[in-house]
């Protein structure tokens, strides 16, 4: 069976990816690829992952998407994760994975302001 | 009492089939939303210890009652090569190079009684429950 692609929009220089479907191993790992490769691509500056629509996040999604902020973050992009509901930051700490070192924000808007704020800052040093 | 369902774990996506079951089993038991994601969760490490370690294996999700409390009775069974020394296992951050170190001891700190037997060469079988509050 094919894995399923999880679509990446860009808006400006981030790149907006909304998970809205349970992730088998093989898509979330073909997801990480197809992200990195599009962060590379499209010299985005920063990556919103939306989480609102997962019900369950273990420890194989949940140290994938420690590792994506890592990689990108390898490659001067950042990532803000957006929509983490209740019942999974629950378990996600209950399990014992705090994802310390990812950036979070409460809903999209506001990981898109956070975003906003972070690249204008990366902005004035490039410039 | 509900009847037993029972799904068989042959590749990863067996494992998103395991935990639907378990949650949808859960939910259909009053289980809350937050419970439903951790017996969702804690059947998601199971189901991917079984494909990672012993290649295929069957859970059982059925409903359970004791001293007049309902619940929810896991049970995951391998033929697989079993695990030597189990304490080590269960200890956090401990992990071969294909697990992450917190799938047994976190899918135990997600439900109530976690218990599991182990012959080397012969299989493991986990049986977990959650208790409804």
């Amino acid at each position: 069976m094919d894995s399923l692609r999880i679509p990446i929009l860009k808006i400006g220089d981030v790149l907006i990816a909304s998970i809205q479907v349970a992730l088998h191993d093989a898509s979330a790992v073909q997801f990480k690829d197809d992200l990195l490769q599009k962060i590379h691509d499209t010299k985005a500056r920063g990556v919103i992952v939306d989480l609102t629509a997962l019900d369950v996040v273990d420890s194989f999604i949940g140290r994938l998407i420690a590792d994506i902020a890592a990689m990108a973050g390898l490659m001067g992009t950042r990532v803000v994760l957006t929509g983490l509901q209740p019942a999974v930051a629950i378990t996600l700490v209950e399990l014992g994975l705090e994802l310390p070192r990812v950036l979070t924000a409460l809903n999209l808007e506001k990981g898109l302001a956070m975003m906003q704020s972070l690249t204008e800052e990366s902005g004035d040093d490039a410039s | 009492m509900t009847q037993a369902k029972a799904a068989v774990i042959r590749s990863d996506l067996d494992i998103v089939i395991a935990r639907t079951l378990a949650r949808d089993t859960a939910k259909a038991l009053g289980f809350g939303a937050i419970d439903q994601a951790r017996i969702a969760t804690a059947v998601s490490e199971l189901a991917r210890n079984i494909f990672l370690y012993a290649g295929t294996g069957n859970i059982t999700v059925r409903e359970v009652e004791r001293h007049g409390r309902k619940g929810i009775e896991i049970v995951c069974e391998d033929q697989g090569p079993g695990i030597a020394d189990i304490d080590l296992v269960m200890q956090d951050g401990y992990s071969t190079s294909r697990g992450m170190g917190m799938g047994l001891p976190g899918a135990k700190r997600l439900m109530d009684d976690f218990d599991i037997r182990s012959k080397e060469n012969e299989g493991t079988t986990i049986i977990c429950r959650k208790w409804r509050s």
